[in-house]
């Protein structure tokens, strides 16, 4: 959240959750609170608003980055998913119910950002061993499960993959 | 014969998780009303000193500026005191941190509300700050408060000269635990709405009624004009259970005088700058023994550092001198703790509330105590663990649910604890390898020290449908509570548990219950919720009765149809309901529970002084880099004594997280401030948080002994997840360096100088 005396404008355009979106912004605008603000997608979080914790992650062009740290005007082209994205007509995806079956979740501050990283772990390496996993959620604080059971969901939903 | 469970000891899926994983729970952040606004304080920018004066004529240029209260606004009183009142809600003549608010303001956007509450000039005359329990001791002539003790607490039992007298061997040692920062995801956050003279709240709360009773106080107006409603709240810890009381409150002054909606969403580092953490403790502890092994007496002196308002530090310091030697018999001891007031920022409720710390005192000692007696730290324990029967180091005779033994030796088997204290050491010999063992009891609820507001509701509504709306007092932040309020709605009642759905807390519903703490709502709601099942089943039993042309004795609420079990007929929930309203039935009832009455002497601070206590053991694998210095946990082996399971799966997330809560604030979270009172660790690259890199592989058990005034013979278990953690892994760091690592964090640079030192002294 930048306080800014001076405002230029950016035409932007971008598939968000397979939605084209055309919006004019302020160039100075994160792309968090392009998401949240300007779309209402509430699902990314702000946390620590550093790049530190991984709340505010959603997967641009298939990578995970923190939203708090771009630009929207950076992602002018992009193609972004959120985790409102992820549930189709056919309902949630598989990550979403392993999440919900292995008790992964409990403030569920975290869970949106969570997701959508091991969406992209998945997307790369679709059998990971649980280091594997550890490793790609590290970016990701949770404050209340101690991760056990977010590994858990992570490893049950690559083997139904 | 074992009574049989449809719904108790189930692991129903959490309720609240759909929403949670599809990004659709609206959180306070993601709340908006029509015409908001926002909010932010402007707060104190030194430690200590005295306010001259404040220009706002800076805030007044800025873009969509509403407008700047301070003490002078408040149409109530200006004060926000949890327990003593010593707070005020904005400071008038004294600042006594950094973060102190002085005033509030409120603009058209959140960056412009901020922006102008940092445009405030604060003229000050600052004074020398004084931060630490030593230098708060120390200061004569300069006071926080008219005095800089917060509060103080005795307990005195039996003759503890008598006691070193008869000792063998009297130990002595000096401990210390530091600051934890709750660092809960989601920040502190409201939204206060006017509605003419009343106000609707909703905000990220661990208790309703406290902001309902802060905001009536400081706007003048009644409770009933105060309506406050949770919202999902995304982590808590405690760091929610007094600190959204002063901040609704700020928030409340503005919109009293804006009569418009006003949100203030706290930024992260401002928070960690703020808001309450887990009390610093400096402890001295003597204990004498036998040469046999049986404690004889123990001499505890417990300091806390309150920063600087006293907030929750009168029962936290009561719970840490209640609980100070722990789970074990002992015939003779005096525990004396006092809080003292610093300039930083105030201390308060983090889960386990004075445990933890005192927890790392007593098991500390049970270790050094053992290896000075040249006997096994478990076989030492298990000489001196509480038995049903035996009193705790409050005089209170427990009979039953006594778990303590037996959490104690299932760890131990499940650890395969080897007697042999030597650490394993890695083939190139950097690694070594041992395990630490601590064990805890903690009690629940409020205690004698809170009896009086020891009580809790819920509303059971039953609508046309067959649909039933629960309401509680108690909230949800994560621990799980809207699911296993389900679950034991669902076994109360006899019906399915589709069929429940639990209501935003909300202070229009339930009678006051108290904050969300103390590792209670299990106990309270789940009494409550029995106590309004009473009321309605006879009323249920009467209607089907007549529905189904039977006598009430037959009718039982089976497989979630009311059944009549002498003809075997059965008519659906959904057709009673209905039948219940077209027959002008009661509908509803409240449910309530209330601790029973505690036999307690505040002076002696013998006797009752918890109704029951949890108890758990954790034993830790920890190994340590010797060239780095680096601490590491393989794993735990939990143990928990919970009286009764109510959602396995949910029971073993607490513990899990509980533990790796314990294993930061014990290896990674080395909270600082400087010499002028700031926060030196305001976000995650200073202040680290176990990532899942770091996580620990945790192996719960559970013993399941029950308590007959818990529901279904459950305890709580919020809290003992994080108790014995910090302890263990401290017991473990001990053997390998052989020195008794006494303080925490167990930072690299703190295990290298303790290698060091052993080097030196051998």
């Amino acid at each position: 959240m930048l306080h800014v005396n001076t405002t230029e404008w950016f035409d932007l355009e971008v598939i968000i959750n397979g939605r084209h979106i055309r919006a004019s912004i302020p160039t100075h605008l994160r792309l968090l609170d392009f998401l949240r603000e300007n779309l209402r997608l509430t699902g990314a979080k702000e946390v620590c608003g550093e790049g530190e914790c991984g709340a505010c992650t959603v997967l641009l062009d298939g990578k995970a980055v923190n939203s708090c740290l771009i630009l929207a005007a950076e992602c002018h082209g992009a193609t972004i998913l959120t985790v409102e994205g992820l549930q189709s007509a056919a309902g949630m995806d598989d990550l979403q119910e392993a999440f919900i079956r292995d008790h992964a979740v409990q403030c569920g501050y975290c869970i949106p950002g969570m997701i959508l990283s091991a969406e992209e772990l998945l997307t790369h390496t679709p059998h990971p061993d649980r280091e594997q996993i550890r490793h790609a959620l590290a970016g990701n604080i949770c404050r209340c499960t101690g991760y056990q059971k977010v590994v858990d969901a992570v490893e049950n939903s690559a083997k139904k993959r | 014969m074992s009574e049989k469970f449809h719904h108790i000891g189930k692991s129903l899926p959490r309720v609240d998780a759909p929403g949670k994983v599809s990004g659709l729970t609206r959180f306070i952040t993601d709340m908006h009303f029509d015409s908001m606004v926002f909010a932010y304080p402007v707060v104190s920018p030194i430690a200590f000193g005295a306010l001259d004066g404040v220009d706002i004529s800076p805030a007044r240029k800025m873009p969509g500026f509403l407008g700047a209260w301070f003490a002078g606004d408040i149409p109530g009183e200006n004060q926000v005191g949890v327990i003593l009142p010593d707070q005020p809600l904005f400071a008038q003549d004294k600042l006594r941190f950094v973060g102190d608010a002085i005033g509030i303001v409120a603009a058209e956007t959140e960056v412009d509300a901020i922006s102008a509450a940092r445009s405030v000039k604060i003229d000050t005359t600052p004074r020398e700050p004084i931060l630490s329990i030593n230098a708060s001791k120390m200061a004569t002539g300069k006071k926080i408060h008219e005095n800089n003790i917060a509060c103080e607490h005795r307990l005195e039992r039996g003759d503890i000269q008598a006691g070193f007298a008869d000792a063998d061997v009297v130990v002595e040692a000096d401990l210390v635990t530091p600051y934890q920062e709750h660092f809960y995801l989601e920040p502190q956050g409201c939204i206060v709405v006017p509605q003419g003279d009343a106000f609707t709240v909703y905000g990220s709360i661990q208790c309703v009624f406290y902001v309902q009773k802060a905001i009536a106080k400081v706007l003048g107006i009644s409770f009933s004009k105060v309506r406050v409603i949770q919202t999902p709240t995304g982590g808590a810890f405690g760091g929610k259970e007094d600190i959204p009381s002063e901040m609704c409150a700020r928030a409340a002054v503005a919109a009293w005088h804006l009569q418009r909606p006003v949100k203030m969403i706290y930024r992260r580092r401002d928070d960690v700058q703020w808001t309450s953490k887990r009390h610093p403790f400096q402890m001295h502890y003597k204990v004498g023994v036998s040469k046999t092994g049986k404690l004889l007496s123990a001499d505890i002196i417990l300091e806390e550092n309150a920063g600087a308002y006293a907030t929750l530090s009168s029962v936290v310091s009561y719970r840490a001198t209640m609980q100070a030697m722990g789970p074990y018999a002992i015939p003779n001891i005096q525990v004396h703790s006092t809080s003292y007031y610093t300039n930083l920022p105030p201390t308060g409720a983090f889960r386990g509330f004075g445990s933890p710390q005192a927890t790392f005192g007593h098991e500390r000692m049970m270790d050094i105590l053992a290896d000075r007696l040249g006997m096994d730290p478990v076989e030492f324990r298990l000489k001196n663990i509480l038995k049903p029967g035996q009193e705790t180091q409050t005089g209170h005779a427990l009979s039953t649910s006594v778990g303590a033994e037996a959490t104690l030796l299932k760890s131990a088997n499940a650890a395969e604890w080897q007697t042999d204290a030597r650490p394993m050491v890695s083939k190139d010999g950097r690694y070594r390898e041992a395990l630490g063992v601590s064990v805890c009891h903690y009690g629940n609820c409020l205690g004698a020290a809170g009896w009086s507001m020891d009580g809790a509701g819920v509303k059971i509504q039953i609508n046309r449908d067959g649909s039933i709306a629960v309401a509680f007092g108690l909230i949800e932040m994560g621990q799980g509570a809207l699911t296993v309020v389900t679950q034991m709605t669902a076994e109360a009642l006899g019906v399915n548990a589709e069929r429940i759905s639990i209501l935003p807390t909300d202070t229009s519903q339930v009678p006051d219950s108290g904050p969300s703490v103390a590792s209670r709502n299990i106990v309270m709601t789940g009494n409550a919720i029995r106590n309004a099942v009473e009321k309605l089943k006879p009323i249920l039993s009467t209607a089907a009765a007549e529905a189904m042309e039977c006598a009430p004795e037959n009718v039982a609420f089976q497989n979630d149809q009311v059944v009549n079990t002498k003809s075997g007929n059965a008519l659906s929930i959904s057709a009673l309901c209905e039948y219940l309203y077209v027959t002008n039935r009661p509908m509803d009832a409240l449910g309530w529970w209330h601790v029973p009455a505690l036999t307690y002497d505040a002076q002696t601070g013998r006797g009752e002084a918890y109704f029951t206590y949890s108890y758990a053991t954790h034993i830790a694998r920890v190994q340590v880099d010797t060239l780095t210095g680096q601490v590491r946990v393989q794993k735990v082996w939990a143990a928990h004594d919970v009286g009764k399971i109510i959602n396995p799966a949910g029971l073993a997330g607490q513990v899990q997280g509980g533990v790796v809560q314990g294993a930061g604030w014990a290896i990674y979270e080395n909270f600082g401030h400087d010499n002028a009172g700031r926060i030196t660790t305001p976000n995650l690259s200073t202040y680290l948080l176990p990532t899942a890199a770091d996580s620990v592989d945790v192996q719960a058990f559970w013993i399941e002994d029950p308590e007959p005034l818990g529901p279904w013979g459950a305890k709580g278990i919020g809290e003992p997840a994080i108790i014995p953690t910090a302890a263990a892994i401290a017991n473990a760091v001990s053997r390998i360096v052989g020195q008794p690592m006494n303080q925490i964090p167990l930072t690299p640079e703190r295990v290298l100088v303790a290698f060091e030192d052993k080097v030196v002294h051998e």
